[in-house]
């Protein structure tokens, strides 16, 4: 098989990469633990069975995290993926690095309070490069159901990041 | 698209998630520096079935196109043929049921017959004895 990505340094890719990736399992883990084993997981199936495939390996490798968090899911026998428990605000805060400036840390707080739909779609559109297509193709959602939770969730951070600027 | 919505969307952009921990980075690390994995027990199943199946058609195919030429069937001509005389024998007379007499013979004989096949100088010798029993029937006075 022709390796497309032959020259790449996959553990310098993944340096590069490996915060948004976590951030990608986060959404779809119920503990930090849970985001770095999925995580793992994930890169690795991909790096052993898909990094020889042509085209940019962002797409594959955010389709690998949810496939391995879907499969924690199963392992687990917990509730179904869309059941999960919205994190409270500390540890959606500690999912981002501290900001100084207090717009930016309201934005890291008011994260949280969006429903866990339009949460997953501002995370893949934003931290996972993807387009609504693919949002919708990744979540099995078409691609106008991504956007119109984009612009609610828009709607909605704007309206809660006033508030907590201001508090 | 508004102005807004992208403020919003500039914003989140800039903040910036946590990296996974070291036990992860390590972890894949470890992975990305191992050698290929073995192949699995099924990988080596399927390759070990084909590879005797390979082998095994191999060796079919060499025996069919390699074994002996069929020889030629024998030529056996008839050489000879003999039938010596017969050997009689006589027992005594019966009385049979419906109050008759009869005198019981039995005729032995050996049909010998020879077949040679000169290409190759061989011969075949066939006996065949035959056997033969019979009643003679009795006048009586």
């Amino acid at each position: 098989m022709n390796d497309a990505h032959s020259e790449q340094d996959w553990r310098a890719w993944f340096a590069e990469h490996g915060a948004r990736l976590r951030l990608i399992a986060r959404q779809w883990t119920r503990s930090d633990a849970d985001a770095d084993d999925v995580l793992q997981e994930a890169f690795v199936r991909f790096w052993k069975h898909q990094r020889h495939l042509p085209g940019n390996p962002n797409a594959l490798v955010v389709t690998s995290i949810r496939r391995a968090a879907l499969d924690l899911h199963r392992r687990t026998d917990r509730r179904a993926l869309r059941e999960q428990v919205v994190s409270v605000d500390a540890a959606a805060v500690a999912d981002f690095e501290p900001e100084a400036d207090p717009r930016l840390q309201a934005l890291a707080s008011s994260l949280p309070s969006l429903s866990a739909e339009q949460r997953e779609v501002v995370v893949l559109k934003v931290w996972g490069d993807l387009t609504f297509e693919q949002i919708g193709a990744q979540l099995e959602i078409s691609p106008n159901t991504a956007a119109s939770r984009w612009r609610y969730a828009m709607e909605a951070l704007r309206r809660l990041v006033t508030a907590r600027t201001y508090e | 698209m508004n102005n807004e919505d992208q403020d919003i969307e500039s914003a989140l952009r800039s903040l910036r998630p946590r990296p996974p921990g070291p036990a992860v980075v390590s972890a894949i690390g470890r992975a990305l520096d191992a050698p290929a994995a073995p192949p699995s027990a099924r990988g080596v199943i399927l390759r070990w079935s084909a590879g005797l199946s390979a082998a095994a058609a191999g060796l079919l195919g060499f025996l069919f196109f390699t074994r002996a030429p069929v020889t030629a069937a024998p030529e056996y001509q008839l050489v000879r043929a003999e039938q010596p005389p017969a050997a009689v024998d006589v027992f005594a007379p019966v009385r049979l049921a419906d109050g008759s007499f009869a005198r019981p013979v039995r005729v032995r004989w050996n049909n010998e017959t020879q077949w040679e096949d000169r290409r190759t100088n061989t011969r075949l010798i066939q006996y065949s004895p035959s056997e033969q029993f019979g009643l003679i029937p009795l006048e009586t006075y």
